[in-house]
């Protein structure tokens, strides 16, 4: 399962440019949000983010109050090009699309618990 | 992007460009052309006395940010108002700590920007902005911030995130020479505040929290060679290098032990002392069990060849990101010659300064992971607050921030007294199985969970180590403290706000909003007689104890407004 989504999340990343918006093909299993939040720990994005991506230096990934609306494309590109001017590098050289993916996956999944915990 | 020297000439420079001495002396720039005096060897050993200046970060080659000024006192301070305000031109940590030679402020910023402008005014003479990598921002653990630049002779020196050192015309902004000493991209980058004794440029290095070995580098401050260079983790055959086990044969050629606090130096001892950070990796202590050496340590150097004369170490076998790497305040306390050092491990330390021999250690904030000291000044390490792959230490005092964070205490010796920016936070602490690959980040965490805590500013008794008086605050200072003859200490906080303190008492008297957190360092000057303080504002770096999660240090922090100002107060004038 995981393999036929993988194919598929590379397939929508090697589409046309320009054609529809990018968005994350992967589904959140509990082993890629896993597999996320040790991404996202590994990569050090935890050293700005925060433990839990809630927030320090850098801005909360898992709240909806990015500086725009925090569309699948815009995480994506900023996760692979980074912010420039600022302290946010991009991480194409270090994570692959799908990997980056799957940190988003997992942000995802802690936005859902969070508004899940306000109901 | 391109450097970018020399925005807008000043009128001086013009003047002198025209080589019309009569012309130049009659207009007023010309005046402060002249003012660009050397700044001789014999300007940096009296630094200490000589008050108008702030000439190196920790203004004197002891490191006291003491000022002989005394003209704003706790009688007047409520008069302090903002004279000018100097953009940066960058956000994220403006960690900086300005320098001011006979009127010219020169000040650093994030992103590797530098600036020289009228200290009086504000007004910009030039400014030189480094071209830095892309990426650059994830091979630093902790922003992409400096600490501040170093005069001497006609120039000044600064470092850039990508490990160049680079020497600028302290007159014009144009570039001397500009020399690589470490490789980036393997995270040997640099924050440092330089240090120029006995003419050599001395630069330390940024980057334990990747796998890498770092060092103390001087340079020749007219060409930027490299005189030598002291790697802080010993070589194979050389002493020290038996004590970081045998568990991992590779562990020491990545352990880390970063110098990225300026250091000092003792004239009289002709002693360099610079300290050393955390082994890597942070937490995970399995693949290299032994002291270390010499990470988390002070080393006393020959500052002609960085030999290394003694050493004391203040956290062997560091596993809880203790670093070691703060500043060492030279005093001549009770009749003897020490230095003075506060550890995020949570004690100040007193060491003889002539052979690095243990004195005492005192609490600045609850420790619980040490529960004393052997008569050598070892600690006796707390066996349940030791974190492992399978034992989740809980409720470790300090967390690894401190105690003190990096930002400088000051010793006023008028006072006697040294003043600590300081926070009361704990942690829960499960380590992980680390995986050690260059250029990337090897924390060696598995889980840390800061317990809700808060800040305090402390005043500590050089002689004795007993508290004086303690500030409580809702979250950590974060600023460096300046104190003063007048009687004043000064220190900023996480929200913005910069604030003078009675030194005798500890009271607050005086408090300015800058806007954005505080994490840089304030100085006073004088110029034609009149008193000024200067302060950067800009939040960033690493705030693990505000907001990494768990039961949060600080919380109401995580989305403090970024910044880049310098604000510089005086009286005011009716």
């Amino acid at each position: 399962m995981y393999r036929t989504v993988s194919i598929l999340a590379l397939l929508l990343i090697a589409g046309p440019s320009g054609a529809e918006p990018l968005t994350n093909p992967l589904s959140p299993e509990p082993a890629i949000v896993a597999e996320g939040k040790k991404l996202y720990n590994r990569t050090g994005c935890l050293a700005c983010h925060g433990n839990n991506a809630r927030g320090a230096v850098g801005p909360d990934l898992t709240d909806d109050e990015w500086m725009r609306a925090p569309s699948d494309e815009m995480v994506f590109n900023t996760i692979k090009n980074g912010r420039s001017g600022t302290a946010m590098s991009g991480f194409a050289g270090d994570l692959t699309d799908e990997q980056i993916w799957t940190i988003i996956t997992w942000l995802r999944d802690e936005n859902r618990k969070r508004k899940e915990a306000v109901k | 992007m391109q450097p970018n020297n020399s925005s807008q000439a000043p009128a001086w420079r013009r003047t002198i460009a025209l080589g019309t001495v009569l012309l130049a002396a009659a207009l007023p720039g010309a005046v402060e052309a002249q003012k660009h005096t050397p700044v001789t060897d014999a300007m940096l050993l009296s630094a200490s006395k000589e008050p108008n200046n702030w000439l190196m970060a920790g203004r004197d080659y002891s490191g006291t940010r003491f000022s002989p000024l005394a003209t704003v006192t706790p009688k007047n301070v409520k008069r302090l108002v903002p004279v000018y305000s100097f953009s940066l031109g960058t956000l994220d940590a403006q960690n900086t700590t300005p320098l001011v030679v006979d009127g010219v402020m020169y000040v650093t910023a994030s992103h590797g920007k530098i600036y020289a402008l009228d200290a009086k005014t504000g007004k910009e003479y030039w400014q030189y902005s480094h071209p830095l990598p892309d990426n650059i921002g994830k091979m630093m653990c902790c922003d992409v911030g400096n600490r501040g630049a170093a005069v001497y002779g006609d120039k000044v020196f600064y470092a850039t995130p990508d490990a160049h050192v680079i020497a600028l015309k302290r007159e014009t902004g144009e570039k001397v020479w500009d020399v690589t000493i470490g490789d980036w991209t393997k995270a040997q980058t640099m924050t440092v505040a330089p240090l120029v004794v006995k003419g050599k440029v001395v630069v330390g290095m940024s980057g334990a929290e990747y796998p890498t070995r770092l060092w103390i580098d001087a340079l020749d401050s007219e060409t930027g060679a490299q005189v030598w260079r002291r790697y802080t983790i010993p070589g194979p055959g050389e002493p020290g290098f038996d004590t970081w086990g045998d568990q991992d044969p590779e562990a020491s050629a990545y352990g880390g032990g970063s110098t990225w606090i300026t250091g000092s130096y003792d004239p009289d001892l002709d002693i360099l002392y610079w300290s050393t950070g955390n082994p890597n990796p942070d937490w995970d202590g399995m693949g290299r069990i032994g002291d270390n050496l010499y990470t988390n340590s002070t080393l006393g150097l020959n500052p002609d060849d960085g030999s290394i004369k003694f050493h004391y170490q203040y956290t062997p076998w560091d596993v809880w990101d203790f670093d070691g790497v703060n500043e060492t305040i030279l005093a001549d306390v009770g009749g003897k010659k020490v230095w003075l050092h506060g550890d995020r491990n949570g004690f100040l330390y007193k060491i003889d300064r002539t052979n690095g021999k243990f004195i005492w250690a005192k609490e600045i904030s609850k420790v619980n992971w040490a529960t004393g000291f052997t008569p050598e000044g070892r600690p006796i390490i707390a066996k349940d607050k030791v974190p492992t792959y399978d034992h989740k230490a809980m409720n470790v005092c300090p967390a690894s921030e401190g105690g003190k964070w990096w930002n400088p205490m000051s010793y006023n010796p008028n006072a006697s007294i040294v003043v600590i920016p300081s926070r009361e936070i704990c942690a829960d602490i499960l380590a992980g199985k680390s995986e050690r690959v260059e250029g990337k980040y090897n924390l060696g965490i598995a889980e840390a969970d800061w317990i809700k805590g808060h800040g305090q500013l402390v005043g500590m008794d050089p002689v004795t180590g007993e508290k004086k008086w303690q500030v409580i605050a809702p979250s950590p200072f974060t600023s460096g403290v300046l104190t003063t003859a007048g009687g004043l200490a000064f220190a900023g906080t996480p929200e913005g706000e910069f604030k003078a303190f009675d030194l005798k008492s500890g009271e607050e008297l005086w408090s300015y909003q800058t806007g954005s957190g505080i994490v840089g360092s304030p100085i006073s000057f004088a110029i034609d007689g009149k008193q000024y303080i200067a302060v950067p504002s800009g939040w960033g770096g690493w705030t693990g104890w505000a907001t990494w999660g768990g039961k949060g240090g600080a919380p109401h922090l995580k989305n403090m407004r970024k910044g880049g100002t310098v604000y510089v107060f005086a009286l005011f004038d009716r």
